[in-house]
């Protein structure tokens, strides 16, 4: 059982407000695809290799483990629909009096673009920073 | 969202992005920056409680992240004795991932920031940064 310590989420969100204000967006996101592909390089292979019920087994891991309201399903057309209706990070962050950083959300986007491009796959992220509710989707990438 | 069980990996990753594309005097203004602005709860306990401060904050915050350690608190000194480190653990355990090979120096950079203002000593000791063995030890200045 990995040992959960929230403030990491502040940290991390102190990390992308330095990328961003002194390097700008594009570094950002240079920094979260590398992230992506380094960190998550065994959730890629597994992605590719047992395709969207990984992603889903990893979801339901980590939202257990940061007690999160979720809701996590497969829809009829095979896309994994994650329901985040208050996210842990910015409730706890908010909890702390920290300043969350104007493109937090889009860490999740960034992140979930890359893993998927890299596996075959594709995602795209709603959110709403203000009241820390996001839903993500993941499907198979369309055949060219 | 990037877990805060996986944070570690992103930590060390942002370390090497910082160093590789900006140089390591940018590396080291991060953490002082992090220092200065993020650590205000540490920095809030060495201000109201002095040493004891010290101890209330990593009591919390090394139980949390489940380090195998040993605290001592006098009225003179205050010391971490680090068995396994919690971050370089994780950072052992993915072994798919490079760490950044200096990472245990945020460590002397951020305290030593956040403790020496107020009129103390800080020395972070590392003996073994793989293992992920080190001292902090804080004395009055």
């Amino acid at each position: 059982m990995p040992n959960v310590h929230k403030d990491f989420h502040g940290c991390f969100n102190f990390g992308l407000k330095f990328l961003l204000d002194n390097y700008g967006e594009a570094e950002m996101e240079e920094y979260l695809r590398r992230v992506a592909r380094n960190a998550y390089a065994p959730l890629i292979e597994s992605l590719r290799m047992r395709g969207l019920p990984a992603l889903q087994d990893h979801w339901q891991h980590i939202m257990l483990l940061e007690e999160a309201d979720f809701d996590l399903r497969f829809t009829n057309d095979d896309t994994l629909v994650l329901q985040v209706k208050q996210c842990p990070a910015i409730a706890h962050m908010r909890a702390r009096g920290y300043k969350v950083c104007s493109r937090f959300c889009e860490a999740t986007r960034i992140v979930n673009d890359e893993i998927c491009r890299q596996a075959g796959y594709q995602s795209e992220v709603e959110y709403d920073r203000e009241n820390a509710r996001c839903t993500q989707r993941f499907r198979k990438e369309a055949a060219r | 969202m990037i877990s805060c069980t996986e944070f570690i990996m992103a930590y060390s990753e942002l370390f090497a992005f910082i160093d590789e594309r900006y140089g390591r005097e940018e590396l080291v203004r991060f953490w002082e920056e992090l220092a200065d602005e993020f650590l205000f709860n540490l920095r809030d306990l060495v201000a109201e409680k002095g040493l004891a401060g010290m101890s209330e904050y990593w009591s919390h915050t090394l139980s949390e992240e489940g380090a195998d350690c040993r605290m001592t608190l006098t009225d003179d000194e205050f010391s971490i004795e680090m068995n396994h480190c919690p971050s370089t653990a994780i950072l052992r355990r993915n072994k798919h991932l490079t760490p950044f090979p200096d990472y245990c120096e945020h460590c002397k950079v951020l305290y030593r920031r956040v403790i020496e203002p107020y009129g103390f000593r800080c020395e972070v000791t590392v003996s073994d940064p793989v293992m992920g063995r080190c001292v902090v030890r804080v004395t009055k200045g």
